[in-house]
C-alpha cells in the first residue's frame, strides 16, 4: 500500500535548494534510448477543468449529464462507459454538487462489478460519499483520480490490460467534450490552445490498434471510437502550431457529444 | 519501467516480501517529498511510475502538460546516499524547469508550462553505493 511518511525535516531540505548535478539547458530526445521512455502519462480531467477555471467561470452544473447510461453487460462498452463516468465525477467536483458526485460514486462501483473489480473501488465508493457529504472536494477528486488508477491496476491484475485502455479512452473522449463545449461557450486562444495533445491522442491511437483481443478490437463500439480518435487526429495536430480554430472546436465537440452519447447508450 | 501498481502487482508475484517492500519504500519517499506541495495547494496524481536504475542510468516519463497549471515533480528512493534527481524537459528537448532541488533520497523539479503539451520528466540515478537503484516518481498540479 501507498503510504505517506510525515517529516518535517522535508520542509527544511526545500529550503536549502541543493542542487549539485545541474542538467543540461537542452538534450537531444532523438537520441534517448526508446526504451527508457515511458508512455505518455493520461492527465486526469481535472487538471484542464481548473485551467478552464482560472480563464473564466465556467458553468459546470450545466455540463454535468442528465443520465449516467446504462451498462449493456458488454465488457467493452463497460470499460469505456466507466472513463466517461469518472471523469463525470470530476464535473460534478468542479460544480460542488454533492448529490451527483454520491449517485456518480456509486455508479463506479455498479459498473466496476460488472466487470469483477469492485473490490478495488469499494472503499473508493465509500470515501467519495463521505467527503461529498463533508463537501472535501480536493478530497473527492483524489478519491475519483484513485478510483482510476485502482480500476485499471485491477483490470491490469486480472489480465485485462485491453479494458484499462477503454477505460481511459473513455475519460479522454467525455473530458474533451466538456472541454470544447466550455471553450466554444466562451471561446478565447488560451482556452482552446488545451486542445493541444497530439501525442497523447497518438498514445491511444497506438493503444486501441494495440488491443490484444481481436473480438474486442471488432466491436462496433471500439471500432467507432478508434475511427473518432483518428478523425480527431488532423484537428489536433494543428494545434500544435496555433491554437485549434471556434469551427474546429465545435467540430470537435460535436464529435466526441456523438461518441459519448454512442457509449452511454451502448449503441455502436 | 511501468505504472507503478502494476509494477508492484508484478513484483508481489516474482519477488521476495522484503524487496516488495523496498519497492513500496521509494513511493513513500516520494511522496514524503510531496507532503509541502500537498500543503500548498497541489494535487497529487494518484498513480505513480518506478523502478530501479543502475548509476548514470536515465528513464523519460512522457507527461502531457497544460498552460495554466504549475506543476511539481518529485522522486524519492530508499537507497541511502544515492543522489538521484528529475528534470523536465518541452518536445524539444529544452529545460523548462523554474525550480529544482535534490537533497538525500528526494528531488523536485516545478514547471510553469509557456505551452500545452508533451513534455518529459527525465530522472537519472547520479551515483548509489548499489549497483541498481530503486526509485519513483510522483507529481501534482494547481
Amino acid at each position: 500500500m501507498f503510504h505517506y511518511l510525515l517529516s518535517p525535516t522535508i520542509i527544511l531540505l526545500m529550503g536549502s535548494v541543493a542542487f549539485a548535478q545541474t542538467p543540461p539547458q537542452q538534450i537531444d530526445l532523438s537520441k534517448f534510448p526508446a526504451k527508457s521512455v515511458e508512455d505518455v502519462v493520461v492527465p486526469v480531467p481535472s487538471e484542464i477543468f481548473i485551467v478552464l477555471d482560472k480563464l473564466g467561470t465556467p458553468n459546470w452544473r450545466g455540463e454535468l449529464p442528465a443520465t449516467l447510461g446504462d451498462s449493456t453487460g458488454n465488457r467493452a462498452q463497460v470499460a469505456l462507459l466507466l472513463g466517461t463516468v469518472i471523469a463525470d465525477g470530476f464535473i460534478a467536483v468542479q460544480a460542488q454538487d454533492a448529490v451527483k458526485v454520491k449517485d456518480i460514486g456509486q455508479k463506479v462501483l455498479q459498473l466496476a462489478d460488472a466487470i469483477n473489480v469492485r473490490k478495488a473501488v469499494i472503499a473508493r465508493s465509500k470515501s467519495i460519499t463521505e467527503q461529498a457529504d463533508a463537501k472535501n472536494w480536493l478530497a473527492v477528486r483524489r478519491e475519483f483520480d484513485g478510483a482510476l488508477q485502482d480500476v485499471r491496476g485491477a483490470m491490469v491484475e486480472l489480465g485485462d490490460h485491453d479494458l484499462a485502455q477503454l477505460v481511459s479512452v473513455g475519460g479522454w473522449v467525455r473530458g474533451t467534450q466538456v472541454l470544447t463545449s466550455v471553450v466554444s461557450q466562451n471561446y478565447s486562444p488560451a482556452g482552446a490552445e488545451l486542445l493541444n495533445q497530439p501525442q497523447l491522442l497518438d498514445y491511444f491511437i497506438e493503444q486501441i490498434d494495440g488491443l490484444d483481443n481481436p473480438r474486442l478490437k471488432r466491436e462496433a463500439l471500439v471500432v467507432r471510437v478508434r475511427k473518432i480518435l483518428r478523425d480527431l487526429r488532423p484537428i489536433i495536430a494543428k494545434a500544435e502550431s496555433r491554437p485549434v480554430s471556434p469551427e474546429n472546436v465545435k467540430k470537435i465537440n460535436r464529435m466526441t457529444e456523438e461518441t459519448v452519447s454512442a457509449i452511454t447508450s451502448g449503441e455502436g | 519501467m511501468q505504472i507503478l501498481r502494476p509494477f508492484i502487482y508484478a513484483a508481489i508475484a516474482v519477488l521476495p516480501v522484503t524487496v516488495m517492500a523496498t519497492v513500496d519504500d521509494a513511493l513513500s519517499f516520494a511522496y514524503e517529498a510531496a507532503t509541502p506541495y500537498v500543503k500548498q495547494g497541489f494535487s497529487m496524481r494518484e498513480d505513480a511510475w518506478g523502478g530501479d536504475l543502475g548509476v548514470k542510468d536515465q528513464k523519460a516519463v512522457t507527461a502531457q502538460l497544460f498552460k495554466g497549471n504549475e506543476y511539481w515533480f518529485l522522486t524519492g528512493t530508499d537507497t541511502r546516499n544515492a543522489v538521484v534527481t528529475v528534470s523536465v524537459y518541452d518536445s524539444n528537448g529544452k529545460l523548462v524547469q523554474t525550480d529544482a532541488w535534490q537533497r538525500g533520497r528526494f528531488s523536485g523539479a516545478k514547471v510553469v508550462p509557456a505551452r500545452s503539451g508533451t513534455y518529459y520528466a527525465i530522472v537519472t540515478v547520479h551515483k548509489s553505493p548499489d549497483e541498481r537503484t530503486r526509485w519513483a516518481l510522483v507529481y501534482g498540479y494547481k
